[in-house]
């Protein structure tokens, strides 16, 4: 039967773009001189699933573009080759072609083959022509080497630590092996049957053994053998629950049976005066509670961050010594997370009681059966630590000679980028309609409560209890299919790292890109169109706000200058800060091509106005006119873009300090905090982050100006007052407004008292679009349902105030 | 809602293609409009008032979720006596891929026409302006006003859109 492929095309373009999205932050990344193979390994497995599903549904142009690719990453991977700075550029660009084929094949677009051809030679070239002198750098694959020790020695003030460092040897192997028996084999002789097994291949060490009162724990082993680890590997296989096993083998260092205790300055092969400082990622937070306290007495350094509790840990100490600092890291393993199963493999204290030291061994482990217990972690790990004697906590890497030192960095990302992984793809169709059938079950609950509390007594109790729950639950609903739509802003965040690195070097500009508030959400819709504007804003920045770093060195300033990505909700909006610490926008430089450009200006306009110049269309302030900008066209469009979503643009600047563009985006489809008012017989909402305060007026305290304009004095301010009623040409329910009340609203700096007739209460309320189906409203930014399914219109605030600003200005 | 149809106006025999029509009345003139461009049929309710709104578009209402505008089309076109009461008919319609509500006297029939039966109308000045008519057609003794509903409600005169309103 003939399957009809082009109906997962989209699924295949939506995965392939998804996972060049991930390639290209991790290349971003990848500290190049000492890449973490956790990150390497991540990238190839992008290029291989884009390759694989490209192969399957016959993109071979694809497939073989990232055939090419994966086989430069596996060599990189394996160590073969030595990651250099050229490398990832042309995988960043080898990324770029891949994304215009894939568009290309969505028929948006074409690849240039010209292109695609030369970034092939240039991927075969770095393959073939480096491989001879890759081969000095045989490197021991990470995760050999990803044993760690934590040792807590006797020593009350030791700054010594302990290390067990294997001795070499020639012709022995030293392998780890890690595995939780099946129940049936830990109950019977099977691991007995093994343990013998593997005696008689060698000198065993039992590291870790559990409990003889469950006997299916954790076991870890340590064989010093010449056999090959195919002979017994399979034997373990069958004794371990569920692939539940690894075998390390320690391929830098063979020993001759003994393992070596020493501290590091009489240590082969590890640097001078290193000092350990354990870094304890997602422990169980009892165990992280006792180390803690434990590193607090010995001023060791120990960072423990806590763990679900439900979780276990799991942990893989990647080893870092870097002149003379030794950070041992735990982080969770990626393919661990992905499964979300994570794995606890403590191994009690084995260090002899004469010298007081205590070893823990972190080592990971794959996927490891669910039966591992939490409670067996905390006394494992804690029992050593909370020993009075315990000394500094401290996790150090065993470092053999070949591997290079690492940096901190990627293991915090790769335990972030592991745990987000899991969706599914739902069409934006099914979303709204969900999000509406759900609003549709809120009001309908509201109108039945509403009905049972008219009731009043007659109402048996089991129904009003019912309601109540229903209505619980319906909220809760609603709150989570609203969350559905709305995604974080780092997904735009995520591809300016690229646009800055790109642009930087091609402008010989040294700049830092800083962002906050990724986590700020908004709606999905929004996402899409804010990112072209943004990204023009960065550019911008980029081109016209840094200087050259000899400039910036001359105005005393770091050569490295700093670009700000900053977001966050404020009065109902959501804020989005582009900034620098450029030159600043030259106002006479404006004021001048202004004029030379024939627009209206004068000296006497204030900053903002001026530099709102810079978004008039064909205004470039740029001497000539480059491939980056210099034609006026960009801002223009931000601001035409930024608008067509409701919004605005602000800038601040400074000359020689830098320039701040903010960009106000209305949220749709956000859930707003308001305050209902009741204004008539109509119910408005006010965004209650405009709200100050309320004050209930005497009948003096209303002045008037030329007997137009209105103010009150509240706190020794006076405040235009706007009355509602008169505004939206309402009847009110008083003869007198100023019997009404009196709110106080603060819109982006004009505040102005807002007279309504009462208020109502307070809400969260959904905004719904007004101009889906009508147009927009002077004074109104959006409706909401409430819950008797009346529609209530939101207020507008900054316009409001605004009409308050023209009243005055009018009147005085 | 109070739709009946009426088997005599069934244009069967006739070879033409007929489409079918709602028809509606404001005071004592009778309106066919595409069927296609109606979503349903619902009673009045008590819309949302919109400051600074012409007195024909009646607020908006929430219609299952969605921010729905009602023009009441015998203010509009002022004919018939404006009162709601518990009969009172709305058309919701789907024009333009918005959703907009039309108040109006009763709704009458389902008919169906063809293009012979549409006769062009001769061109005269009243309420409502010619461009919105297709034609008229006749039904027994009926003469009814067929209406390009789509155009009339994207129409600037009706201020329920934008673009068409900004000037």
């Amino acid at each position: 039967m003939a399957i009809d492929m082009t109906q997962f095309y989209q699924v295949f373009f939506e995965e392939s773009a998804e996972h060049l999205a991930a390639m290209e932050s991790l290349l971003l990344d990848l500290d190049i001189n000492h890449p973490d193979s956790e990150q390497l390994n991540a990238i190839f497995r992008a290029a291989h699933s884009i390759k694989g599903s490209a192969g399957t549904f016959g993109f071979n142009d694809l497939a073989e573009t990232t055939h090419i690719l994966e086989n430069l990453l596996d060599r990189i991977r394996k160590q073969e080759l030595e990651l250099r700075a050229d490398m990832v550029d042309a995988f960043l660009e080898c990324g770029d072609r891949l994304r215009e084929m894939l568009e290309g094949h969505q028929g948006r677009g074409t690849a240039d083959p010209a292109a695609v051809d030369a970034i092939c030679a240039r991927l075969r070239q770095l393959s073939s022509g480096d491989a001879p002198a890759a081969a000095a750098h045989l490197a021991v694959p990470a995760h050999v080497a990803a044993s760690v020790v934590l040792a807590a020695p006797a020593q009350p003030e030791g700054d010594e630590i302990a290390v067990r460092l294997p001795v070499a040897d020639s012709g022995k192997r030293v392998y780890d092996i890690q595995f939780v028996p099946t129940q049936v084999s830990a109950k019977g002789e099977g691991v007995a049957n093994l343990l013998d097994e593997l005696r008689s291949m060698g000198v065993l060490d039992i590291v870790l053994q559990p409990s003889a009162d469950d006997p299916s724990g954790f076991w870890e082993l340590r064989l010093t053998t010449d056999v090959a680890k195919d002979v017994f590997s399979d034997q373990i296989d069958f004794v371990s629950d569920n692939g539940a096993w690894r075998i390390a083998e320690d391929t830098a260092v063979a020993v001759d049976g003994t393992t070596a205790f020493g501290f590091f300055d009489d240590s082969p092969g590890v640097p001078d005066s290193v000092r350990g400082y354990g870094f304890f990622e997602q422990l169980g937070g009892e165990l992280a509670a006792a180390v803690s306290e434990a590193a607090a007495i010995d001023d060791s350094y120990g960072f423990f961050e806590p763990l679900p509790s439900e979780l276990l840990a799991a942990l893989e100490a990647v080893p870092m010594a870097e002149e003379g600092d030794g950070y041992g890291f735990f982080a969770p393993l990626p393919e661990v997370a992905e499964h979300s199963e994570v794995a606890a493999t403590p191994t009690p204290p084995s260090g002899d009681g004469e010298e007081g030291d205590g070893f823990g061994f972190f080592a990971p482990l794959p996927p490891i059966v669910a039966e591992a217990p939490a409670i067996k972690l905390a006394p494992a790990v804690a029992a050593p630590l909370a020993a009075p004697v315990a000394a500094p906590v401290a996790a150090v890497a065993r470092e053999p000679s070949a591997l290079p030192a690492r940096a901190a960095k990627p293991a915090v990302t790769a335990a972030a980028a592991a745990s987000g992984d899991s969706s599914i793809r739902v069409s934006i169709e099914k979303v709204d309609q969900l999000i509406n059938l759900v609003g549709e079950l809120v009001i309908t609950q509201a109108m039945l409560l509403q009905t049972a509390g008219q009731m009043q007594e007659q109402a048996p109790e089991r129904l009003t209890v019912g309601l109540a729950q229903l209505e619980r639950n319906t909220r809760d609903l609603q709150e989570s299919v609203m969350s559905i739509r709305m995604m974080q802003i780092s997904f735009v965040f995520s591809r300016f790292p690229r646009v800055v690195r790109d642009l930087s070097s091609k402008l010989g500009k040294q700049v830092e890109l800083k962002t906050s508030g990724e986590t700020t959400e908004l709606d999905k819709s929004l996402i899409e169109r804010i990112t072209d504007p943004l990204t023009h804003l960065i550019r911008n920045s980029l081109d016209h706000g840094i200087e050259l770093p000899e400039k910036r060195v001359a105005a005393g300033k770091s050569p490295v200058g700093t670009i700000t990505l900053k977001a966050y909700h404020q009065g109902g909006n959501i804020v989005i800060e582009v900034g620098d610490d450029g030159a600043g926008l030259p106002r006479q430089k404006i004021l001048d091509k202004a004029r030379e450009k024939g627009l209206a200006v004068s000296d006497q306009m204030t900053d903002q106005e001026v530099f709102h110049l810079i978004f008039e269309a064909g205004f470039s302030t740029a001497d000539e006119v480059t491939d980056v900008s210099g034609r006026g066209v960009g801002m223009d469009v931000v601001r035409r873009n930024i608008q067509a979503m409701g919004g605005r643009v602000e800038i601040d600047s400074m000359l020689g300090v830098g320039t701040r563009m903010t960009v106000r985006l209305p949220l749709t489809l956000a859930i707003l905090d308001g305050m209902s008012v009741a204004v008539g017989d109509q119910t408005y909402i006010l965004p209650l982050s405009y709200v100050i305060e309320s004050v209930q007026p005497e009948p003096g305290d209303i002045k008037t100006l030329s007997n137009q304009g209105r103010v009150i004095q509240v706190r020794g301010e006076y405040l235009p007052v706007l009355v509602l009623t008169e505004l939206f040409g309402i009847k009110s329910k008083w003869r007198n407004f100023t019997q009404g009340i009196m709110i106080v609203i603060d819109a982006d700096g004009t505040k102005a008292a807002l007279c309504v007739d009462a208020l109502v209460g307070q809400h969260q309320v959904v905004i719904k679009s007004l101009e889906a189906n009508y147009r927009r409203v002077m004074g109104v930014s959006g409706a909401t349902i409430m819950g008797d399914g009346h529609v209530a219109l939101i207020l507008d605030v900054s316009a409001i105030a605004g009409m308050a600003k023209t009243m005055m200005q009018k009147a005085g | 809602m109070e739709a009946k149809t009426n088997a005599s106006t069934a244009a069967s025999d006739e070879d033409l293609v007929s489409s079918e029509y709602l028809t509606f009345t404001l005071g004592s003139e009778e309106y066919a409009i595409d069927i296609l461009k109606v979503q349903e049929i619902r009673g009045y309710e008590q819309p949302t008032l919109i400051a600074n709104a012409p007195p024909f578009i009646k607020g908006v209402i929430n219609l299952r979720g969605i921010i729905v505008p009602i023009v009441d089309l015998r203010i509009k076109f002022k004919l018939g006596t404006v009162e709601y009461t518990p009969f009172t008919v709305v058309i919701i319609l789907n024009v333009a891929g918005r959703v907009i509500g039309v108040v109006v006297d009763s709704v009458s029939d389902v008919i169906s026409l063809n293009s012979n039966q549409i006769r062009q109308a001769p061109d005269f000045s009243g309420s409502f302006d010619t461009k919105y008519i297709l034609g008229l057609a006749t039904i027994d003794t009926r003469m009814m006003i067929v209406t390009d509903i789509e155009r009339l409600m994207t129409s600037s005169d009706m201020e329920l859109i934008d673009t068409a309103s900004a000037d």
